[in-house]
């Protein structure tokens, strides 16, 4: 229902996958395959020399460092950027507006019916059901137009068709208030509150 | 006031080609997200791995570009010790070191290429229709409500009724009470009469499973 970048985590996590793995069985096969360690010194020793003369080459006129570290510190940074940014895309998308619309009238301006219109009411619809532990209710912005997700915690044994049927109805009479049809989502789940407390008796 | 309101929605209800299939396409997409996983937790757990290794690298490259002494080990040590492995360390070690970075990345590459469905089942048939929520039901609920159906139909306590239930099956275990048989048949036709009201997408096929042995003074 958010908006984390689903397959970017995919293709980021297959990646890094692939290299610890190609790294591990490497240092795994060094250890038990004399050959793979001769192959590794032939290699790793021509890559170091090449590395070196590059850092000798590019030293600062007069001084032993080379500025080819801060431009590998630099590039960890915005290794380190990136991370963060990624890890701010994860579980995006929560909004506060239902409604965002021009109003067609003669008045001049937009209506805007916040969220919190339709988070209150089906709360206070839901509250005193006996058949449910908690219910909430958060809006979410789908490519730019609003989406309701209810978040339901049945007792043990309700039905859930049924609960499913109920709420349904509650929500027409919220488009019909509001005057406009959102997609909505119903999620009937469980969790620690309904798994250790009483079951339903009343269905 | 509430007629204008009834129109509105009726006009609403019927926009012709903005639904695909009798449904939004958005709640399509939602419902697909909702019984996928997202791999939000591996996601940010990855993440954290390499900002962590990139900032002690960033430590000392930083420190070795202004020429201060290193923090940990001076990059071309650590460079020429790697160019010289497996000497200077145990077998052992380097070989235990490998299998735990290769354990990580089998972690990471299974989650990134894995299905990653949830125990979760949509709900369809009339739902389908346009303008109507879409219904995700954890598969704990499903087996609740079935365990509650099952109880009634053969009569005996919550402890003695189990059902497990995954994308395509339903299997439904009960204990008798000992000297009074379960009936497996009205049984199976009560199971399978709550799964197709819920009409459940996939459709799971039912089974039961009575226990041969019952128990005692239930």
């Amino acid at each position: 229902m958010n908006s984390t970048p689903t397959l970017l985590n995919r293709v980021l996590l297959t990646l890094l996958g692939l290299k610890l793995l190609a790294v591990g069985a490497l240092l795994v096969l060094l250890a038990t395959v004399p050959a793979v360690a001769d192959w590794w010194h032939s290699w790793s020793a021509a890559a170091w020399s090449a590395a070196s003369q590059a850092f000798d080459a590019t030293r600062f006129p007069g001084r032993p460092e080379s500025w080819l570290w801060i431009v590998v510190a630099l590039v960890l940074l915005v290794v380190v950027g990136l991370m963060v940014a990624w890890i701010a895309q994860q579980g995006k998308g929560r909004s506060n507006l239902l409604v965002a619309e021009e109003d067609p009238g003669d008045v001049p301006g937009d209506v805007r019916i916040g969220g919190g219109v339709a988070e209150q009411a089906l709360k206070q619809a839901l509250a005193g059901r006996p058949d449910l532990a908690s219910a909430s209710v958060t809006t979410y912005d789908i490519k730019g137009t609003p989406a309701l997700k209810i978040r339901l915690l049945p007792r043990q044994g309700v039905a859930p068709h049924l609960l499913a049927e109920e709420v349904a109805g509650l929500v027409d009479a919220l488009e019909a208030v509001v005057g406009r049809k959102t997609p909505v989502l119903i999620h009937i789940g469980a969790g620690a509150r309904t798994r250790f407390g009483r079951a339903e008796r009343v269905r | 006031m509430s007629s204008s309101v009834e129109t509105r929605t009726g006009g609403n209800r019927s926009p012709g080609g903005r639904h695909n299939n009798g449904r939004h396409p958005d709640l399509a997409r939602i419902v697909r997200r909702e019984t996928h996983s997202s791999r939000a937790a591996v996601a940010i757990a990855a993440a954290v791995l390499v900002m962590v290794l990139a900032g002690y690298g960033l430590l000392e490259a930083a420190v070795h570009a202004i020429g201060q002494p290193p923090w940990l080990i001076e990059p071309q040590v650590a460079a020429e010790q790697l160019t010289a492995l497996p000497a200077g360390i145990s077998p052992l070690l380097l070989g235990a070191i490998g299998a735990v970075l290769a354990m990580l990345g089998l972690i990471f590459f299974l989650n990134g290429i894995a299905p990653g469905r949830r125990a979760r089942h949509t709900l369809a048939g009339a739902w389908h229709e346009a303008g109507r929520p879409a219904v995700v039901i954890d598969d704990e609920v499903i087996a609740s409500s079935l365990a509650r159906r099952a109880r009634l139909a053969a009569n005996v306590m919550p402890e003695q009724v189990m059902v497990v239930v995954s994308q395509r099956q339903v299997m439904v275990n009960v204990r008798p009470t000992s000297g009074v048989p379960v009936d497996g048949d009205a049984l199976l036709a009560a199971v399978q009469d709550e799964l197709d009201q819920m009409a459940l997408d996939p459709q799971p096929a039912a089974r039961i499973n009575v226990a041969p042995s019952g128990v005692v003074g239930a």
